[in-house]
């Protein structure tokens, strides 16, 4: 058991007392952007990226590891008690969750939903132990053919799973991989999209793209928005501490369970993050219901509750997995994370885990902490969190511009990128407004230059010959996952025309 | 980048654009693929590049982005705006909130040096207190000052960052 043996040593690494600290504060940050509405994990995680360039990597990984999984712990509060999640991974437990709270029971529904989110989340670190360590072995043997598969696998699931319609994800996506373009081309040293600006030499950075995107973009959303949309009340949220009943645990474990399973396979599937597998565990959980003689969806049911919180964090483990050991991100919030291990110099995927095991593993040992951290300071204290909506939305948010403008500022000290910023924002705006999704844009701009080198080199490599794409088992199989996924899409559009028809 | 368009998006104007403000999405794309043909146009090759070259990749996108907004065109109009008509409001978003953040951030960039980052950024937080509707504008200007301050400690004096210290520097 090599494994057991190196994830011990992580714990070493990651019981250090800094290290500690940096799993709290990540755990604490991750748990309140998840509960305050409009805020998420991702733009947490593109806020923290320029303040996280002052500390070793490990450090910086763990605290965003904290913050990740935290978010998706805090989300389900709000969603529980005012009926507004935190963010997409919540709507799921919102349904079930909110409907508890009507009926009295928001202590129960809170402490449900905060052990799915552990167990969910436990699962999916022990297979990633157990599992990355063979992924990282699978992905030595690609070349680039193998990686261009696996990049145009990426860009197919993304664009086509987080939008209503195929097209505006393909839209965010191009704009993404135009983005990437811009700079000195690292192949033949060629300058290009830069309209000669010496400011575009370098590329545009991604803190600029993710803080724009992420955190200006969903504050202009908010702001056009706070003083039109009715306000959401809090429901009874008494003070009581959550004790489930030995019939509500035995009722939920199921459910804890199937969210678990339909979570994990969705961590190394590019589909935008924990929003899929939650809805998928939520519709698994009714269509069970239904079956019962007196079904309880609808008037607040337990396992509504359980399965999409376990899905959640059980695909946000994995896709940490995933991250690490193919260097793939599935999400904006692990697409931000990989642009954070190159700018330490670190590439994600095989060579990782043979160049720096310490930090690796004291990684996958600090996901086991946070797992533990957020449940205790989330079980408890979940209605002490929903106090964080006392603070006033004006000095919220004008805190969270003012540390924009200062992360943009830090990362090139140059007001072109902030002149920038404030247009990616707009950008970013108008993609909200009109429901084209930003998780493609981002996981383009990141993957854009592995999928460009790794198509020229490819192409280089066999004169120019286009068969070297599919001349290997490892690009089939990927492309008939693609070709899997764009069906499901296709089907999934055919059927709800066809009911609309009807 | 071809952004700044989005500032003014086709909104509340009546008649035959009410609704049809999606267009801007197609709008953006055809000109970030415009940008990007003129891009490849005036590349510099090195001479030595072998197939496939830096104009490759770029061109594929130029060609997918102006078919997207073909379609992203055919479908905004296939699906006009209906939350535009719902709303009781002149306009569905907020262009005044939305004026105070931008502008905002506008003047903070401009007199960022001038200014400096207390002064500026103070600034930049009250226009946004002011944009989310807050009632205390006096108290308000306080506020912003000590978040700036703040930062100013911490990330400028603590941690060593270059903040620009501007007209209170010479003080």
């Amino acid at each position: 058991m090599e494994q057991l043996n190196l994830l011990l040593e992580g714990f070493s690494g990651a019981l250090s007392p800094m290290n500690l600290l940096w799993v709290l504060i990540g755990c604490l940050i991750g748990t309140a952007v998840g509960v305050l509405p409009g805020l998420g994990s991702s733009m947490a995680v593109a806020l923290l990226l320029p303040m996280t360039f002052a500390l070793d990597p490990t450090a910086a990984f763990i605290l965003f590891a904290g913050v990740y999984f935290g978010g998706l712990f805090g989300d389900s509060t709000m969603g529980i008690l005012m009926n507004t999640p935190g963010q997409a991974s919540a709507i799921a437990t919102t349904i079930e969750g909110h409907a508890m709270a009507k009926a009295g029971r928001a202590p129960q529904a809170l402490a449900v939903a905060a052990i799915g989110a552990f167990i969910g989340g436990m699962a999916a670190s022990v297979v990633v132990v157990f599992l990355a360590p063979t992924l990282a072995d699978l992905s030595a043997n690609f070349g680039p053919a193998e990686f261009f598969a696996l990049s145009l696998l990426a860009f197919g699931a993304i664009s086509s799973v987080v939008a209503d319609s195929v097209v505006k994800g393909l839209t965010a996506l191009a704009l993404g991989l135009i983005v990437a373009t811009v700079g000195i081309d690292a192949i033949s040293g060629a300058e290009r999209l830069t309209a000669g600006s010496m400011n575009l030499f370098d590329g545009i950075s991604l803190v600029v793209v993710a803080v724009g995107m992420l955190a200006l973009g969903e504050i202009l959303h908010v702001v056009t928005r706070i003083r039109r949309d009715p306000k959401p009340e809090q429901l009874g949220a008494s003070g009581d501490r959550a004790y489930l009943s030995k019939s509500e645990i035995k009722e939920a474990i199921p459910a804890w369970g199937r969210g678990t399973a339909i979570g994990l396979p969705f961590g190394v599937i590019p589909v935008g993050g924990a929003e899929v597998p939650t809805f998928l565990a939520y519709d698994v959980e009714r269509r069970i219901d239904r079956r019962r003689k007196v079904p309880v969806f609808g008037r607040g049911a337990l396992r509504g509750v359980a399965a999409p919180e376990a899905a959640g964090n059980s695909t946000t483990g994995m896709a940490m997995g995933a991250l690490l050991a193919l260097g793939l991100p599935v999400s904006a919030t692990a697409a931000i994370m990989l642009a954070a291990f190159r700018q330490y110099g670190l590439q994600p995927g095989p060579l990782l885990f043979d160049n720096s095991p310490e930090l690796v593993w004291a990684l996958l040992a600090s996901f086991f902490i946070a797992m533990i951290v957020l449940l205790i300071i989330n079980l408890p204290f979940a209605h002490l969190w929903a106090k964080l909506l006392l603070v006033p939305p004006p000095y919220l948010y004008g805190s969270i511009v003012l540390f924009c403008v200062l992360g943009v500022y830090a990362t090139g000290l140059s007001r072109f990128d902030l002149l920038l910023f404030l247009a990616i924002g707009c950008l970013g705006f108008a993609m909200r407004r009109y429901d084209v999704p930003v998780a493609p844009l981002l996981i383009g701009m990141v993957l854009g230059p592995l999928a460009e080198t790794s198509m020229r080199d490819a192409l280089l490599g066999s004169n120019g010959d286009y068969a070297i794409f599919v001349s290997g088992p490892i690009p089939l199989v990927l492309y008939a996952l693609l070709l899997i996924v764009v069906g499901l899409k296709a089907r999934q559009v055919l059927v709800g025309r066809a009911r609309r028809d009807v | 980048m071809n952004t700044e368009t989005v500032d003014r998006p086709a909104h509340g104007a009546g008649g035959g654009l009410r609704g049809r403000g999606g267009l801007v999405i197609p709008l953006i794309m055809a000109l970030v693929s415009t940008y990007v043909v003129i891009g490849i146009a005036m590349m510099e090759v090195p001479p030595d590049t072998t197939f496939p070259g830096p104009k490759f990749f770029p061109t594929i996108l130029a060609v997918a982005g102006y078919l997207l907004a073909a379609l992203l065109t055919l479908h905004y109009l296939r699906n006009p705006d209906e939350k535009a008509d719902q709303t009781e409001y002149r306009t569905y978003s907020d262009w005044t909130a939305f004026a105070w953040v931008v502008g905002g951030l506008v003047v903070f960039i401009l007199l960022l040096d001038l200014l400096g980052w207390i002064v500026a950024g103070g600034l930049l937080f009250w226009c946004v207190t002011r944009a989310f509707g807050s009632s205390r504008p006096a108290f308000d200007i306080s506020v912003a000052l000590l978040v700036s301050s703040a930062i100013y400690l911490i990330f400028g004096v603590g941690l060593g960052l270059p903040l620009p210290s501007g007209i209170l520097g010479g003080l």
